[in-house]
């Protein structure tokens, strides 16, 4: 038993979306390639080529990811290299979940060319109608798993891929650590001072 | 902890004292109390064996993947009997490796009380439900809660409603967090009792293991300290340590064989290579939680049990409880950090008992709880009309995230006939055995309960001073962490399963302790009793073994 369910809420967010049930149902011997792959990747000091994606949907999927969890004053999805972790997580253990993205990727890349002819792709949109064409598409399956992938690859572990220079996890204020001592936070630091 | 000497292996062609399938919560200490009584044991585990050092904070792995529990995909799911059950319905949480749910739980150690044992005389029947006295009560079970506590190592402080205790905790309770500051800030500000949450994590070193280092990852994952006082590296090694248990990994057992006389034999499984293996033995221990169990007893339906083992009542996998869940959450001014340390610090238990006022059955409690793993929180931790991706969604993400906390209430679930385990007519496992059935609807009571301390938490987090508070919506279950009640405990062979010492009505030689014995589930946090039943159930069982009553 897993015993009180804290997490029900986004076990249940995160297992509504194809790409998740692909993450559920994935093998651990797939998990330890991915991870060796991404390992062999941070070791490299030459950028290495993309194993699944083609240059161009790798900019469509980093554009898409960059709206999702924008940069500013922080660091967003580019700079955490998250379409970095989407590339190692489609070329090993969420493999299967290669062809409905890059299907969505062509529709919305369709979606596109019919609303902003002579424009053929999603990377080279201005950013605000990026945005504009995104808000439409909130609800399709294609968004949700760019949406989840995106997240994911913000705050999983580096070693995955993605969240480069554990930015993801500075931007929110969280410290991977196996030990910490109290004080904790704000409030238990001021009652232990007596001032509750 | 790893034992002095090689653990002991059996061939399997020998006929050891006892098999005992699972090593969970209640398998761990029934070989332990069997194996230390001078019995030969051999723990039957379907998971691998993974030792402390190969825990890790990885959420990818441990809760989306869940590399150790079962696949959601692995079961089929309905409402109720008259519909078609599907794969993927709803999550049970539970995990297959050696030390079971003891090594990732959140460790909530709280004791039943009187009256959970004591319920339907107090209160009268239910109507339609089968809410049932247990055939002991609490001060049957006292002694063992105490030698639970004083074994395994357990952190807490007696409050003002808790029941009558022979000995203090082992261990004070773990430093309060700002999320346990701030519940007892509202909580009092109410008139209410809260108390430190009593909790299966170590405050201080006990028994060669360290205290808790504070690092937050507790609920789903392995304590790569052994500050979690999981069976894995408590009671499993002195079992292992007398020479007498063999705790054998990765055996998926498929049917408990009976002879022409009615007797268990022992138990044919998968090993690793999912080839079939025998092991024989004088009588059989299942503990393989309130879901497997009763899907095993199903499983080993013979033409002298054909409606299963053990099931000549009929009863075999139903009133299936999980506790009732609320969720309430509060984002505060300044930061909480509830990233670190122990999930919950400090508890509540004014609400306990089922109150005629509320006109409705239910008890429970609420807790105040951190949510804060990264990509979790992300995903699902903000209100449900904040901006869910975006310039709007990232600037709401890094002021909640170190600002939130969760109040939870756990509480009852009425045992339902309904409710069950049963197999699948159609699906079929890895194995190529019929798939475990989940039927489950939750009792509108049960669900009222719910909300009643739904509405508890958002008054205590508003009167802690929280700038907003929101809820997850009440809903009937679709995940469950307990599994409880399947083959419930009673004296009367005609409605239970195991007798008041865990032996099956049916087969004098087999044994069954673990969530599936409980008749009521409680409030909500059952391990602490799981584990008082199994030292009970290994006293009495290395009694009956040692007089030739098996």
């Amino acid at each position: 038993m897993l015993a009180d369910p804290v997490s029900r809420r986004a076990f249940l967010a995160a297992s509504t979306t194809a790409f998740a049930a692909a993450w559920l149902a994935a093998e651990p011997a797939e998990i330890r390639a991915a991870l060796e792959h991404a390992a062999r990747a941070a070791q490299s000091t030459e950028p290495l080529p993309w194993d699944v994606l083609t240059p161009e949907q790798a900019a469509d999927l980093d554009a898409i990811a960059a709206q999702i969890f924008p940069t500013d004053d922080t660091p967003g999805a580019r700079e955490a290299r998250v379409v970095n972790f989407m590339d190692r997580s489609l070329a090993t253990w969420a493999a299967q979940q290669r062809e409905p993205l890059i299907h969505g990727l062509d529709e919305l890349n369709g979606e596109v060319e019919r609303r902003w002819p002579g424009t053929k792709r999603f990377a080279n949109l201005a950013p605000d109608r990026q945005l504009e064409l995104l808000g439409s598409q909130e609800q399709t399956p294609f968004f949700q798993q760019m949406r989840f992938a995106t997240l994911v690859g913000m705050f999983s572990l580096p070693s995955y891929g993605g969240n480069a220079d554990k930015a993801g996890w500075r931007v929110i204020g969280f410290e991977d650590r196996y030990t910490w001592q109290p004080p904790f936070g704000d409030y238990d630091a001021e009652a232990a001072r007596g001032g509750r | 902890m790893r034992p002095a000497r090689p653990a002991v292996r059996f061939h399997s062609s020998r006929t050891v004292d006892f098999v005992v399938v699972g090593s969970g919560a209640a398998g761990g200490i029934i070989a332990k109390e069997l194996a230390t009584a001078g019995l030969t044991v051999v723990v039957l585990e379907q998971g691998p064996r993974v030792e402390p050092p190969q825990f890790e904070h990885d959420e990818i792995k441990t809760l989306f993947q869940g590399a150790l529990q079962i696949n959601p995909t692995g079961f089929t799911f309905r409402r109720s009997e008259s519909e078609t059950a599907k794969p993927g319905q709803i999550q049970l949480l539970y995990h297959r490796l050696v030390g079971g749910g003891s090594v990732m739980f959140t460790a909530n150690y709280w004791r039943f009380r009187e009256i959970d044992f004591i319920e339907k005389s107090r209160l009268g029947a239910i109507s339609g439900t089968g809410l049932e006295d247990w055939p002991i009560t609490y001060r049957d079970l006292e002694p063992y809660y105490t030698k639970a506590e004083w074994e395994l190592g357990i952190s807490g402080e007696p409050g003002p409603f808790d029941p009558p205790r022979t000995r203090p905790y082992p261990l004070p309770p773990l430093p309060v967090k700002s999320s346990g500051v701030l519940f007892e800030r509202g909580a009092r500000a109410l008139g209410l009792h809260p108390q430190p949450a009593p909790l299966a994590i170590l405050s201080q070193p006990f028994h060669g293991r360290p205290a808790c280092q504070h690092c937050g990852y507790c609920l789903g994952f392995g304590c790569e300290f052994r500050a979690k006082s999981s069976t894995l590296y408590t009671v499993i090694p002195i079992a292992e340590a007398t020479g007498r248990c063999e705790v054998r990994p990765n055996s998926y057992v498929r049917r408990i064989e009976v002879d022409k006389q009615g007797r268990v034999t022992g138990a044919t499984y998968f090993d690793e290579n999912k080839k079939e293996q025998f092991q024989r033995a004088r009588a059989v221990v299942l503990c393989c939680n309130g879901s497997e169990t009763p899907r095993l007893l199903l499983l080993s339906a013979s033409s002298r049990f054909p409606s299963g083992l053990a099931n000549s009542s009929g009863v075999v996998g139903k009133y299936l409880m999980f506790n009732g869940y609320s969720s309430a959450s509060g984002v505060f001014e300044r930061p909480l950090n509830e990233f670190k340390s122990v999930t919950a610090t400090r508890v509540l238990y004014d609400f306990y008992e089922s109150d005629p006022k509320r006109g409705f059955y239910g008890g429970g409690a609420p807790d105040a709880r951190s949510f804060a793993y990264p990509t979790i929180f992300a995903l699902g931790g903000l209100p449900h009309d904040a901006p869910s991706w975006g310039a709007g969604y990232k600037r709401i993400l890094r002021d909640y995230y170190t600002r939130t906390m969760n109040v939870d209430g756990h509480s009852t679930s009425l045992p339902l006939e309904t409710n069950s385990i049963s197999l699948d007519p159609e699906m079929k496992d890895p194995w190529g055995l019929p798939a475990m059935r989940v039927t489950y609807r939750d009792h509108p009571d049960d669900l009222a309960m719910m909300r009643f301390l739904q509405d508890r938490a958002i008054e205590i987090l508003e009167a802690a001073g929280a700038r907003r508070t929101w809820r997850q919506p009440v809903q009937e279950t679709n995940l469950a962490a307990h599994l409880l009640g399947t083959c419930r405990m009673g004296d009367d062979p005609r409605a239970s399963v195991v007798d008041r010492y865990h032996r099956a009505h049916d087969v004098r030689n087999l044994f069954i302790c673990d969530g599936s014995s409980l008749v009521t589930g409680g409030r909500g946090q059952p391990t602490a009793t799981i584990q008082a039943l199994a030292y009970r159930a290994g006293e009495h069982i290395a009694q009956f073994a040692r007089r030739g009553e098996i």
